[in-house]
């Protein structure tokens, strides 16, 4: 049960909620090949016995950015009023996929051993997991 | 030097930063879910949701006694993981007997299945470091 709500001019509304649709499914592509990219870098890093560098710590900040542009547009969906199908769900868990890079960055990068690349690694996959559950509520699947 | 070896390995050095990192995501996941649960529908499950909020709570508690690691946060440790332990089967075996045992699905039940068993043997990996790290200090290499 999906209630499709619009306001103003509604074909200008539907064209713009349908690109907009498309940018988000691009940008939560984008962020999950790079949270893959970011997870092979820190598990080549842990075969090779190193700990976590700073350049990674950089690679963290791009997706991290990413994530937030992903939720300047799902607010701007939302004023459209084709936002997530349960809001509360889809937001508890964007403030998780927010916190976790930045959180377990810090939390790794104190650790001088092979370990830290091994906390990168599993932080960078929750990252992926959850912006396909995002997906899921998003679409209210 | 002495009182560092009389306290043992700090819990969230080494392979610890891992296990707290797992800790701390499973404490995130457990606590999302029950502030939902209490927010939206806590009158649907009160036994469930009540279950899913302690779990959070424990896990919360665990998290940062063994991100810590001093003694006195070591026996914090030791409670709150052995909690998630005994809860986690407890519950996984109520559910398993009965699937209507709390009307609800919790973190714990069908034995964490939810998240991918990843508390069923979290517990038991948090025990066997919380064990290792207070016993290994004669073997531990001088770095």
């Amino acid at each position: 049960m999906e209630a499709q709500v619009t306001h103003g001019p509604i074909a200008a509304t539907q064209v713009l909620s349908g690109s907009l649709r498309d940018v988000i499914l691009a940008l939560l592509l984008l962020v999950v090949a790079l949270c893959v990219v970011l997870a092979g870098w820190a598990g080549w890093f842990v075969a090779r016995d190193r700990a976590v560098i700073l350049n990674q710590l950089w690679g963290g900040a791009v997706v991290e950015a990413f994530v937030l542009v992903q939720g300047v547009v799902a607010v701007v969906q939302g004023a459209n009023g084709a936002g997530a199908a349960d809001p509360l769900l889809f937001w508890g868990y964007y403030a998780t996929t927010l916190v976790i890079l930045p959180v377990a960055a810090a939390w790794a990068f104190a650790e001088r051993t092979k370990w830290s690349s091994v906390v990168l690694l599993v932080a960078s996959l929750t990252v992926a997991f959850l912006e396909w559950r995002m997906w899921q509520i998003w679409t209210g699947a | 030097m002495m009182e560092q070896r009389s306290a043992g390995r700090r819990t969230g050095r080494g392979f610890g930063r891992v296990l707290v990192t797992v800790y701390g995501i499973l404490a995130f996941a457990a606590l999302g879910r029950s502030s939902y649960e209490l927010v939206v529908k806590f009158d649907e499950a009160p036994v469930a949701y009540t279950l899913s909020t302690l779990a959070a709570v424990v896990y919360v508690l665990a998290t940062f006694a063994l991100a810590i690691g001093t003694p006195a946060w070591r026996l914090t440790a030791w409670i709150t993981v052995g909690i998630e332990a005994v809860g986690v089967v407890t519950v996984g075996a109520l559910s398993l007997a009965d699937a209507q045992a709390f009307g609800e699905s919790t973190v714990w039940s069908g034995f964490g299945q939810g998240y991918g068993y990843v508390p069923l043997v979290l517990p038991f990996v948090g025990l066997w470091w919380l064990w290792r790290t207070s016993r290994s200090t004669s073997e531990e290499r001088t770095a």
